[in-house]
């Protein structure tokens, strides 16, 4: 077990998407960015993540289809990928998926969740060294957002990741949507369930925004951010400090004026959990 | 790392459930055992929904002239039809139209892009094919891939009159 020590900061970032380019070229005070690994293609990077690099800003490469929590072993294709995309782009790490994204072959084209079992924790721990052995830097793991469940959980989400975590030495990627769309979709206290993650293990925040559809959360990455997850932030602060918050947005992509202001009203939430932390 | 601790028929097993859950996801059918009707609903509701969102932005002109109801009729494509093994969300939209086209419900601009991908997704020789569009304006439409070369198209409008 590599258990990797968080000693970079981040600061605030922003989901890198070819749409948003010009908004996150003239963000104020951005540290970093995320690409999606599987959006980068094998020679030459984007021109403006390529910009990004030489203004300094640090590039997280985020990867969406090793389906880590799926049945097969993780493909050595995709890790090598991963692994060259971390490499171009100087990246202090790398984050996946607590999920499956295919099965016997069929892609779903999403992130579908895992049982919360010990016999799903036994894959995932040993589809995750396999992916640690194969890149050149830390993996942080994200769990997501599910609108389904598996019957037969032994353990709630929180417990589920702090064991994965504990068991493979990664790092955690806290996405506060997903936690506030389990949450509100499936019946538990979201900041109950908050302070019970590893947040010692932090790598990153994600925040992403989303949207209410028949009593439903949808987190949908093409909305705004919903004052209960900014409310997150803000409580997260308040209980630790954490390298880096990025905002993740991938649809319906808002005027650069307002996905400034999304940033800014992140960046208060940091701020007044923050002083509240210092203060107590 | 201590070497395997999961036997291989455990990861079969596992396997075959995600397989079943995957499957009803995607069909819209009964969830497996155990699973919440409402809640899988939603979960295939909402992947048949991304992956048409992706097929919509691939494929402009179909998007635009199905209009609102590209939603409703690319879930009743995606529950029968699964997404390609390549994930291009292109190839995956020429599965679309062609179904469309096969039920005479694909308007002219949607018949030039299903053209277009046809010669953009092929692999190896040569592709040549035409067709004969009304609107926006009459014209013989020719599109030819060949290798090395790329994708070419030509409009012959009627009277001789060529443009690009």
């Amino acid at each position: 077990m590599n258990t990797t020590r968080v000693t970079w900061q981040l600061g605030q970032g922003a989901g890198w998407r070819p749409q948003l380019d010009g908004a996150i070229a003239r963000a104020d005070g951005l540290g970093f960015i995320e690409v999606v690994a599987e959006a980068i293609g094998a020679h030459a990077l984007p021109a403006g993540v390529a910009t990004a690099m030489q203004r300094g800003l640090q590039v997280v490469p985020h990867g969406v289809s090793l389906s880590l929590g799926g049945a097969e072993r993780p493909d050595r294709g995709r890790l090598a990928h991963l692994a060259s995309v971390a490499q171009r782009v100087g990246a202090p790490l790398v984050s996946e998926h607590i999920a499956f994204v295919r099965a016997d072959g069929r892609e779903s084209g999403h992130l579908l969740p895992v049982p919360r079992t010990r016999e799903a924790l036994d894959i995932l721990s040993e589809n995750v060294a396999i992916a640690q052995d194969a890149l050149p830097v830390p993996l942080a793991l994200e769990h997501v957002a599910t609108l389904v469940q598996w019957p037969g959980a032994e353990m709630d989400e929180a417990t589920f990741v702090s064991e994965l975590i504990e068991r493979t030495g990664a790092l955690l990627l806290l996405d506060l949507s997903n936690l506030y769309a389990n949450a509100h979709n499936h019946g538990y206290h979201a900041l109950e369930s908050l302070e019970r993650f590893p947040l010692e293990r932090i790598a990153y925040v994600h925040v992403g925004g989303g949207c209410f559809r028949e009593g439903v959360y949808h987190d949908t990455h093409a909305d705004p951010v919903v004052p209960g997850v900014l409310h997150l932030v803000e409580e997260l602060f308040s209980l630790t400090d954490v390298p880096g918050v990025l905002l993740e947005r991938d649809d319906d992509f808002p005027p650069e004026a307002e996905f400034a202001a999304e940033l800014e009203a992140i960046a208060g939430a940091v701020r007044h959990g923050s002083e509240h932390r210092v203060r107590a | 790392m201590e070497a395997s601790t999961v036997s291989a028929p455990d990861r079969e097993a596992y396997a075959a459930r995600q397989a079943q859950l995957l499957d009803a996801l995607l069909r819209g059918d009964e969830p497996p055992p155990g699973f919440d009707a409402v809640q899988a609903g939603a979960a295939g509701s909402s992947l048949r929904r991304k992956r048409g969102r992706l097929v919509a932005l691939a494929w402009p002109a179909l998007a635009l002239e199905l209009g609102d109801t590209f939603a409703t009729r690319f879930d009743a494509f995606a529950r029968a039809v699964a997404a390609p093994r390549s994930g291009l969300p292109l190839e995956d939209g020429l599965a679309f139209a062609r179904t469309l086209q096969a039920r005479a419900e694909l308007g002219d601009e949607a018949r030039a892009e299903l053209l277009l991908a046809r010669a953009t997704l092929r692999r190896r020789g040569v592709f040549v094919a035409a067709a004969w569009l009304r609107r926006p304006r009459s014209r013989l439409l020719v599109v030819a891939r060949i290798p090395r070369l790329g994708t070419l198209h030509r409009s012959l409008l009627r009277r001789g009159r060529r443009a690009g």
